[in-house]
């Protein structure tokens, strides 16, 4: 396969999980602002999302959520806006579209064409957003679906998983940082069961944390759950079991010496976080920690960059 | 026989032929059966397959891109829904004269870029080929294989009032559309379920397996698997829909320049798995733009010692390197001349009179009949720089003199050809609309083959004569019928 083309792929698939991210933070964000909650803040979502000048970002919408919801999902000029990610998605997809099947290529087209209708902007703005968030997150699931369903077993899909995991295992590494980083200014969240049901309601996993654990909310079975569950398909671990399980399938015939490498940096990383506990963690600092995991899923982004996709 | 409804309402242009009404407000028996289908479809129905259309094109991407202000706008080509028919006698005698035209156009570039002997024997002047910009001195004695220098022709077809077909252009260099020929059927039979194998039309479907076939033929190395790619110049090129469509129905590799690297004369390209040698570069990227080191320099499309590769006979590159010389509107003047020399035989195809305005007596005929002509440049396309004398004013057509005064070799001027109608489905109703034809012929070491069908375009505007798509043109179904 051609160096362009599995970067494409890649890249196109992390931005698509990226968007379901987003997409999900901003549904349970908009409801729980609705939940009048007293001095609910869209601050950590924007932290997370808007990087480095998330204050000016803040500063000018203020805490209007519809308005957030204007400038998250609709807006040219923020980079992370659904639209934009989305449109970077189907560029990269658009330089590659005989290697992604026909269905998937209208799968993602329709996807844009729907985020881009000004339709969109009007119904965010007049009627339930709720309800327009679940049009773009079914999307996104008919775009997963179809992956599932007519993409080929081969090279194209292990770098397009590779991608989706290393994004969602980004994500939920920031996350966890955002969420445990905001307790040491306010502790008294430390004890707030909306706090940890609104974290694991944006990821989807509110169901899974009340069948595992049945003593109501604590902050070290959250985080056992999203860092450390082999069964969570959005904690850290189930994503680096998979970037792990999708590139051992790029071997191919000869074993070449960057595979290899790769494969030891990328084994290493999951041992890590497999032999790791709550205990183990809480000793040597959750901040650490999740420094070394995220610095760590970089440097596979970028080995990745040099080893595969040419660009030394 | 009179159709219901919108028939009664068709208007036939005066004085030019209509593809499907004939002299006498007769329908001709080749539409008879689409009007019927038609006739049993109400305003609305039309209106709903017109917009099923557009949809259908929206979703699948099938757009071209249109640059305005630095921002690129994704248009989808216009469709028309009303087919346009051609019939199984009209075809075989279309058929026949491209592949007259082809055979001889293609000894022209071997001889030009060999021995010469038709400038040597004073059949075509030697200063109309030199002066030629796509005349290539690089392709001098190249041995290209087969002796095949077009491998795809998407030659220009018009129809004059009284049906006369006419060559009006040769495009030999990259010819595009063809993806829309093969769209536009997959539209239709969703539009109209069962009229085409009712009508016994033709099918297109062949051309990519054609096309891979010949493309597999021309490999150098004798290996059972030859890595064949199409290049592109990437997806801010206008025609990528096409470039993507093509690759995936041959199976081949779509890549750009950055993806090729040349090293001791071989092509290679990157790939996850290291360096892999190409062997056939089906190319949609200009002459100009093909290798930095020996063409314009600051191209990034292309590929650094590419040339020297082809030179080598390391790489086939289709359509041949320096075919401009062929298609290029002065040339074009000395076609029939070509097929008399070449193949001893009179020109099936008829050529639009030509005049050359760097001849002094045809430019003095030329200006003094300015506004029944047609002034194009000779190295134009794509219907920029025309000057249509007939619908023109004073002021444009002494600018465009002036135009021709600095340089006359550039220009050539044609007699206004009328082009056919065909009806089309205009807001509700049915209304004439000029339309040409471009068949796509591939030529490979077994001969010329030609796709029964092609693209039809169309000038949507109300007395257009223009249908090239960057000037507001669309786009039809063509049908050709089985005997």
């Amino acid at each position: 396969m051609l160096s362009r083309v599995a970067a494409s792929l890649y890249w196109s698939s992390r931005y698509i999980e990226r968007s379901d991210g987003l997409l999900r933070m901003l549904k349970i964000n908009y409801a729980s602002s609705q939940d009048a909650v007293q001095g609910f803040t869209w601050e950590p979502m924007m932290r997370l999302y808007t990087g480095d000048d998330h204050e000016a970002v803040m500063e000018k919408l203020g805490n209007d959520s519809r308005a957030v919801l204007k400038y998250m999902i609709t807006s040219k000029d923020n980079p992370n806006s659904i639209l934009n990610i989305i449109t970077m998605a189907r560029e990269n997809a658009r330089g590659v579209q005989e290697h992604i099947t026909k269905d998937l290529w209208q799968c993602l087209n329709e996807y844009y064409h729907t985020v881009k209708d000004t339709k969109l902007d009007r119904m965010l703005q007049r009627e339930d957003p709720i309800g327009t968030l679940d049009i773009l997150i079914k999307q996104v699931m008919l775009y997963y679906g179809t992956v599932e369903i007519t993409m080929e077993r081969g090279e194209g899909r292990s770098f397009m998983n590779i991608g989706k995991y290393l994004e969602r295992a980004i994500q939920s590494v920031d996350i966890l940082d955002t969420k445990f980083n905001t307790l040491n200014d306010n502790p008294e969240l430390l004890t707030d069961t909306t706090y940890w049901k609104h974290l694991l309601l944006s990821i989807g996993g509110y169901e899974l944390y009340l069948k595992t654990y049945r003593s109501g909310f604590e902050a070290k079975n959250v985080l056992e759950q999203v860092a450390l569950n082999n069964d969570f398909p959005r904690s850290v671990i189930y994503a680096v079991n998979h970037i792990q399980r999708y590139f051992e399938r790029l071997k191919g015939d000869h074993e070449r010496e960057e595979f290899r490498r790769m494969s030891f940096q990328i084994g290493r990383l999951q041992s890590r976080i497999k032999y790791s506990s709550v205990n183990s963690i809480r000793e040597e600092g959750l901040s650490p920690f999740l420094k070394l995991i995220r610095s760590e899923l970089y440097g596979i982004g970028n080995a990745l960059n040099e080893n595969y996709f040419g660009n030394y | 026989m009179q159709g219901s409804g919108y028939f009664n309402e068709y208007n036939a242009i005066d004085g030019v032929w209509d593809e499907m009404f004939g002299a006498d407000s007769e329908i001709r028996e080749h539409y008879s059966k689409v009007i019927n289908y038609l006739s049993q479809e109400s305003p609305d129905e039309l209106k709903q397959k017109e917009d099923l259309a557009k949809r259908l094109f929206m979703s699948q991407g099938i757009t071209f891109t249109v640059y305005n202000s630095g921002e690129g706008i994704e248009k989808i080509f216009p469709f028309d829904i009303i087919p346009r028919i051609i019939t199984a006698s009209e075809w075989a005698f279309v058929e026949k004269g491209i592949k007259q035209r082809l055979t001889a156009l293609n000894h022209f570039l071997k001889d030009v870029y060999h021995n010469q002997f038709i400038i040597k024997d004073g059949i075509v002047p030697i200063d109309i080929v030199y002066s030629c910009p796509h005349f290539l001195r690089e392709m001098y004695q190249l041995q290209v294989p087969y002796d095949i220098y077009v491998h795809i022709a998407g030659i220009d077809l018009i129809r004059d009032h009284d049906g006369t077909f006419y060559v009006l252009e040769d495009n030999l260099r990259t010819p595009s559309g063809v993806s829309y020929m093969l769209e536009n059927r997959e539209i239709t039979k969703r539009l109209f379920p069962d009229l085409l194998p009712q009508c016994n039309v033709r099918s297109v479907t062949e051309y990519p397996t054609i096309l891979y076939k010949n493309l597999m033929s021309l490999s150098p190395r004798a290996v059972s698997n030859p890595t064949i790619v199409l290049l592109s110049p990437g997806i801010y090129n206008s025609a990528y829909f096409e470039h993507t469509t093509l690759a995936r129905l041959m199976g081949v590799e779509l890549v750009e320049g950055r993806d090729l690297v040349v090293d001791n004369h071989k092509v290679y390209m990157k790939t996850t798995n290291g360096m892999q040698q190409v062997d056939v570069i089906y190319r949609r990227v200009d002459d100009e733009f093909l290798d930095p080191l020996v063409f314009n320099p600051s191209s990034m499309l292309g590929v650094a010692g590419l040339m020297g590769a082809y030179r080598k006979g390391n790489v086939a590159i289709v359509n041949a390197i320096g075919n401009g010389v062929a298609d290029d509107k002065a040339v074009y003047a000395y076609v029939p001349a070509m097929i008399r020399y070449y193949l001893n035989e009179e020109p099936i195809l008829k050529n639009v009179p030509t005049y050359q305005l760097g001849i002094p007596d045809e430019k003095e005929y030329v200006f003094a009949n300015i506004d029944t002509m047609v002034v194009k440049k000779t190295n134009g396309s794509g219907g920029y720089g025309m000057l249509m004398g007939h619908a023109s004013t004073e002021q444009e057509i002494e600018d465009y003199k002036n135009e021709i005064l600095k340089e006359p070799r550039n220009f050539i001027a044609q007699p206004t050809i009328s082009l056919s109608a065909a009806p089309c489905y205009m807001h509700g109703e049915l209304a004439p609309r000029r339309i040409d034809l471009r068949p796509y012929a591939l030529c490979g070491p077994n001969g010329i083959e030609i796709v029964p069908g092609g693209l039809t375009r169309v000038a949507l505007k109300e007395g257009s004569l223009v249908v090239n798509s960057s000037q507001g043109g669309g786009s039809k179904d063509t049908w050709v019928l089985g005997s």
